[in-house]
């Protein structure tokens, strides 16, 4: 019991490491995500030295400036000539923390015209590193609508449906396998052509995955209505049935809990899921605009042959993302076996 | 009677040193009248290979609209005049000569005789008077049919004999050999039925049996599989020989296989699949560049082909539309100081080096230096300047807050936004860099990118926009075939698709020189008329141009004869030639 | 019986709500297939309008319905305007190909997915459950689209698989046997990628099915009598897991169409999704309304197959 209740706390702390860094990102961050530096497009990650090339050893850390190969175009050589000290809490670029307080001071950085990219740099020189937190608030934001719609409305649909049965049930699985079957790219394209210029990019973002996941009920949904399908059927349900036990009461007491670990799998599942279906509205034309950064666009450059074969640190992002889904999953699993302990 | 004394023959020779019709059939008057190119011999036999993006949507050469339909059906029908892709000048291919009367209204074309259709049958005047009465027909909608439409009456055709064609305009057109190329000629024993009876526009689909099919070009079908691939096969009876007086094409089949991206395109090609690869971007390249020698291939860089991307501003006139928002913002895009800060602002540079890797060329008027004949290269190519920029805000009465952000002269903050189509990688990328430039100004600037559909919508129909980066590219070197994105009243005058006359002097005088530049027959003449309108464009911005991409073309060792061209179809321009080691 | 007629008249009114609904959605969306034309340089505006009656667009809504039912009546389901022909004949070139990928790539899936879902359910935390946790957690982190390509890089530095495509040109016509063993060839690499996409999901829910049918009390008591595992496991457990992996099984058959779309598009597979794609991003209506439909009639299989099993498979239910 006691290991369990730790595994959760453990994971939900990791959790909650990766959330402050992503909503507080504009500290963590040492540049903006759209500040280009045109001298250097996908710039490999920094290296970090201890040892000049007189072989001295310095306590504070530095990094070199770096030039193009003149034997290799398109790539860098560091620039021994040029060190440049690492520094925490620095002074750099204005952002507003968390949206609301108007600040300069980053967690750390280098002087200027040093440039600290920690996982190098994209077409444009802008700061993946950078790019990967500020990412964060905006797929995080839209993972979590998302699938918090579709569980909502799935369950809400599903148990009904599974209840009362009936025409009812008819009525609502039908019309959910029409949604699944509908073609909702072009609403979605409806959507996003129907919004006028001035809507920032961001809210128009959020409210293409919300429709995703408003249309996304229906798989929730059949996977809910199965278990209050066998759920009600229990002896001890028929029996608090027989005993005048109100439809409301069943469903709370009885019915529901028996469906709240399918749905925190499903949540599991989806909120990784919804935050990775940006990438497939990437390809399609209705991702997040330049030159906003998500983890969405941060994966969808690496559908480019070029990046995928030239620069091997743009897949940096999508390795961090592993242990973010990997923890979300880890909480839910956890969650789910604290649920079922205390129903049973 | 056709007026022979108004008649002037037109040294055909002149500048085609590769090319020159046959003399040698004399005597025997059915003889064919073959035509001999002048690249090196190659051996026969073999097949190549080539990807497009998607399956042809039809065979009928009518018909087809989209590039990789045109690319495949290129292969299998012949014209009358064709422009060489490489020197862009006319030369004569089913025509063995012509001659224009000195008013330029006049046409007479004089046929190879002897030729056949790939199924064998004779090819005459009546094919050539059947195929324009067919483009011209309005019931049928070929997407041609524009181009032979001369001062807005079709032109008239008439068969003098079996081998002679007149072709009659309005007025004197200076393009006019060149509306000829591309244009497949039919073949009548086959089309004419189904064209009596009005079913010509199901005819030909896709799914045809190869032998209902008959062309002038160097390869017939063979088989189609859809969603995989099109084979043709050498057409038998073509009309050009080599050197050696071998009936050309040299190879036995070619292969189109549909692959539906450029990356994939580029991964067949580097796997060997394929042997001749266009269209493919910079960054691409210099993928494809590295393993060059080890997988047995070359590339090249060509230079910058016909496409110029441009920004330009929503300056339609919006009354009525309910859009009061871009309405006020117009004030700012109608002045011509702000259109020239907006391009004084922007890094063409940044642009040629991020976004195409150094594979592009600079633009500041419409005519890229790949367009040899007609670019105007004394215009001046002032570099980036920020401060230049902040000048003329200044002059056309903008400042700035203490935050840096530019006000208008009514103490409006200047925001706009730019739309791009996000299927482009490219454009959307300059897009990206121009907003950057211009947060340098002080404005605040959003990317808007849409899927392409929705784009043009807003460009064409709604006028729901406020900027937007684009690019076209014209089928053809010739100022003419740019008459509708210049002329005030033409379909493509993206920038104010609203005007009953020119909005303005600067647009009237566009009007007028491309008018003149249309009836002006000497070539000289001409290019100065053109190289107003590029002045014009470059200095009253309503296109911003921005870069012309290179043309970049990959082709296995083992093809010879590869002379790709920076005209499309590219590597194809000489898929006659073509032959394998 | 009744039960079985009652789904059918059901699954039909349900085509025809799905038909309705997305002429509907194609009306919203903005711009049209001739809107490309027009920025053509060459091409006039009188032109377009021309096709534009020609094809009937200027028709309004319930006209065109109308005249599409009557094509589908016919086999033909409309007209493509990219193509200049019928849609029907379109799909089923294509859709043959996208259901030899599809139904190999499920069944390699669902072969992997049972036994490893058991195995992992069977020693539940066990160090083998966590790995095969994080794995699956982690293949679910990677897009379809990015697996698709890791794949194609494979082929392309290996060289052990074709890069793309379904047969090879000489290949079609060298007889049946090695005409099909070239075929399998080419399906490796988008069936392997494709059973890769949706093992994840069936892994979790077999393993989150088997351990729910594990701990509940009729197996712990027959634990408890000391019945041996395996008979445990395949015998009393798995019917017990079935039900929600029955609805799992009809969800496979009903996206059987549609799942594959980006694979297909990457592995330039000749199947639907490249058509579906262009069709979608050239507003070609009836052919993406063709594509639907037709998946459409795969969903309403998928779910009537899993609801006659269920009834069979669950007393419960058929009681009903």
């Amino acid at each position: 019991m006691l290991n369990r209740r730790y595994k959760l706390w453990a994971t939900l702390a990791v959790l909650a490491a990766f959330h402050g860094a992503i909503l507080f990102a504009g500290f963590f961050a040492p540049y903006g995500y759209s500040t280009q530096d045109r001298a250097l497009p996908y710039a490999p990650p920094s290296q970090i030295h201890f040892v000049d090339r007189q072989g001295e050893f310095h306590l504070r850390p530095f990094v070199y400036g770096l030039k193009d190969d003149p034997e290799n175009y398109g790539s860098y050589v560091e620039d021994d000539q040029q060190a440049y000290p690492l520094r925490l809490v620095v002074s750099g670029s204005p952002y507003r923390l968390a949206g609301t307080f108007a600040l300069r001071t980053h967690l750390f950085g280098t002087d200027s015209p040093g440039r600290l990219f920690l996982l190098g740099t994209d077409g444009y020189g802008r700061d993946q590193f950078s790019r990967l937190l500020y990412g964060g608030q905006i797929s995080l934001a839209a993972g979590w609508i998302a699938a918090g719609l579709s569980i909502l409305f799935g369950g809400i649909i599903g148990s009904l449906a599974g209840f009362y049965g009936g025409w009812l049930d008819d009525v609502l699985m039908r019309g959910g396998e029409l949604f699944l079957a509908l073609p909702w790219l072009y609403l979605l394209f409806a959507v996003r052509a129907a919004l006028p210029l001035e809507v920032a990019q961001w809210q128009v973002f959020l409210l293409l995955i919300a429709v995703i996941g408003l249309i996304g009920w229906a798989r929730p949904a059949r996977l809910i209505r199965g278990i209050v399908l066998s759920a009600k059927e229990r002896n001890f349900v028929t029996a608090a049935r027989a005993l005048g036990a109100s439809d409301a009461y069943l469903l709370r007491k009885h019915i529901l809990p028996q469906t709240y670990g399918v749905m925190l799998t499903q949540m599991t599942l989806l909120v990784p899921q919804y935050i990775l279906a940006e990438v497939t509205l990437t390809f399609l034309g209705l991702g997040v605009s330049e030159p906003m950064a998500s983890w969405g666009t941060l994966l969808s450059s690496l559908q480019q042959y070029y990046v995928l074969v030239s620069y091997w640190w743009m897949f940096l992002p999508a390795l961090l993302l592993i242990p973010v889904f990997l923890s979300y999953y880890a909480a839910a699993d956890a969650l789910q076996e604290r649920v079922k302990s205390v129903a049973l | 009677m056709v007026p022979m004394r108004g008649l002037v023959p037109i040294s055909l020779l002149v500048g085609f040193a590769c090319m020159f019709p046959v003399q040698r059939a004399q005597g025997v008057q059915t003889k064919e009248e073959r035509m001999v190119t002048g690249s090196a011999v190659g051996q026969p036999g073999g097949t190549i290979t080539v990807a497009v993006r998607s399956d042809p949507k039809t065979l009928n050469p009518v018909l087809a609209v989209d590039e990789s339909t045109r690319e495949i059906i290129d292969c299998m029908n012949a014209d009358l005049i064709h422009i060489n892709r490489e020197t862009q000048k006319t030369e004569p291919a089913l025509a063995k000569s012509w001659s224009i009367s000195r008013d330029g209204k006049i046409f007479i074309l004089h046929l190879r005789r002897g030729l056949e259709f790939s199924d064998g049958q004779p090819f005459t005047a009546d094919d050539v008077v059947f195929s324009f009465q067919v483009y011209l027909d309005e019931k049928i909608h070929s997407p041609q049919r524009d181009l032979l439409v001369v001062g807005g009456k079709p032109v008239s055709v008439k068969k003098i004999d079996e081998l002679t064609v007149e072709f009659q305009l309005t007025e004197p057109y200076a393009a006019a050999e060149r509306i000829f190329d591309g244009l497949a000629i039919l073949p009548k024993h086959i089309l004419e039925t189904a064209y009596r009876n009005g079913t010509f526009s199901k005819l030909w689909g896709v799914s045809m049996p190869p032998n209902e099919f008959a062309g002038l070009g160097a390869f017939r079908l063979k088989e189609y599989v859809p969603g995989q691939r099109i084979v043709l096969e050498r057409n038998p009876h073509y009309w050009k020989a080599d050197r050696a007086g071998r009936r050309l094409p040299y190879i036995d089949q070619l292969v189109f296989l549909f692959v539906p991206s450029e990356d994939a395109q580029v991964i067949r090609f580097q796997a060997g699949d394929t042997d001749l690869l266009s269209r493919l971007s910079a960054e691409n390249f210099a993928v494809l560049q590295r393993e060059q020698t080890l997988r047995g291939y070359k590339l090249e860089d060509l230079g910058p082909g016909l496409e110029y991307n441009f920004l330009f501003f929503n300056l339609n006139n919006l009354t009525g539309k309910k859009l009061p928002e871009i309405e006020r913002k117009q004030a700012w895009f109608e002045d011509t100081g702000f259109r020239q800060a907006v391009s004084a602002a922007i890094d063409r540079d940044g642009i040629v080096r991020l976004v195409y890797n150094g594979r592009a060329t600079p633009l500041w008027s419409q005519v890229t230096p790949g367009n040899k004949l007609w670019v105007d290269s004394s215009l001046a190519a002032p570099p980036q300047s920020l401060d230049r920029a902040r000048e003329l805000l200044r002059t056309a009465h903008f400042s700035w807050n203490s935050t840096g952000d530019l006000l208008d002269a009514r103490g409006r903050a200047v925001e706009f936004s730019i739309l791009t189509s996000s299927s482009n990688a490219e454009r959307s990328r300059i897009a990206t860099l121009i907003q950057d430039d211009l947060t340098k100004l002080g404005m605040k600037v959003h990317v808007v990118s849409l899927d392409f559909s929705a784009m043009v919508d807003r460009l064409l129909n709604s006028f729901d926009y406020e900027a937007a980066v684009m690019g076209l590219a014209s089928g053809d070197a010739d100022p003419e075939s740019e008459m509708n994105v210049w002329l005030s009243s033409g379909g493509t005058h993206l920038w104010n698709l609203t005007e009953s006359k020119p909005a303005t002097p600067w647009e009237a005088e566009i009007d007028r020189l491309m008018n003149q530049q249309q009836v002006t027959l000497d070539y000289k003449r001409r290019k100065h008329l053109y190289d107003q309108v590029q002045q014009i464009v470059a200095q009253e911005l309503p296109l911003v141009c921005l870069a012309s991409p290179h043309i970049l073309v990959g082709a296995k060792n083992r093809v010879g004869n590869f002379h790709p061209a920076i005209l499309a179809p590219y590597v194809l321009a000489n898929v006659d030639e073509l032959y394998v080691h | 019986m009744k039960f079985l007629g009652r789904r059918l008249a059901n699954a039909l009114l349900l085509l025809v709500g799905i038909s309705i609904l997305s002429f509907a959605l194609l009306q919203w969306a903005p711009g049209s297939f001739f809107d490309s034309l027009r920025l053509d340089p060459r091409v006039s505006a009188q032109a377009v309008n021309g096709m534009r009656a020609e094809y009937g667009l200027d028709q309004p809504f319930m006209v065109r319905y109308a005249r599409w039912i009557g094509s589908v009546l016919k086999g033909e389901m409309g007209f493509s305007l990219a193509y200049g022909a019928s849609v029907g004949p379109l799909l089923w070139a294509r859709a043959k190909n996208t259901l030899l990928l599809t139904t190999s790539a499920t069944l390699l899936a669902w072969l992997l997915a049972v036994p490893i879902g058991i195995w992992s359910a069977s020693a539940k935390g066990s160090l083998r459950d966590r790995i095969c946790g994080i794995a699956t957690s982690t293949l679910l982190t990677i897009p379809d689209l990015l697996l698709a390509l890791m794949l194609l890089l494979l082929a392309v530095r290996t060289r052990w698989f074709p890069a793309g495509g379904m047969i090879s040109v000489g290949a079609a016509h060298s007889g049946f046997w090695s005409g099909a063993a070239d075929v399998a060839r080419h399906l490796i690499l988008p069936a392997f990628g494709l059973a890769l996409a949706t093992l994840p999901i069936l892994v979790r829910h077999v393993r989150s099915a088997m351990i729910d049918a594990l701990e509940s009390p009729f197996i712990q008591a027959a634990r408890g009598h000391g019945i041996p595992r395996s008979r445990l496991l395949f015998r009393y457990a798995l019917p017990a897991a079935s039900n929600p992996l029955i609805s799992l099984a009809g969800f496979s058959i009903a996206t059987m169409l549609s799942a594959s779309v980006i694979i297909e598009v990457v592995l330039s597979w000749p199947g639907l999704g490249p058509l579906m794609v262009q069709a979608i991003l050239a507003r070609d209506a009836y052919v993406v309304i063709g594509v639907v439909m037709l998946s459409s009639v795969f969903l309403v299989i998928g779910n009537l197959v899993a609801d006659v099993l269920l009834f069979v498979s669950d007393p419960r239910i058929r009681m009903e």
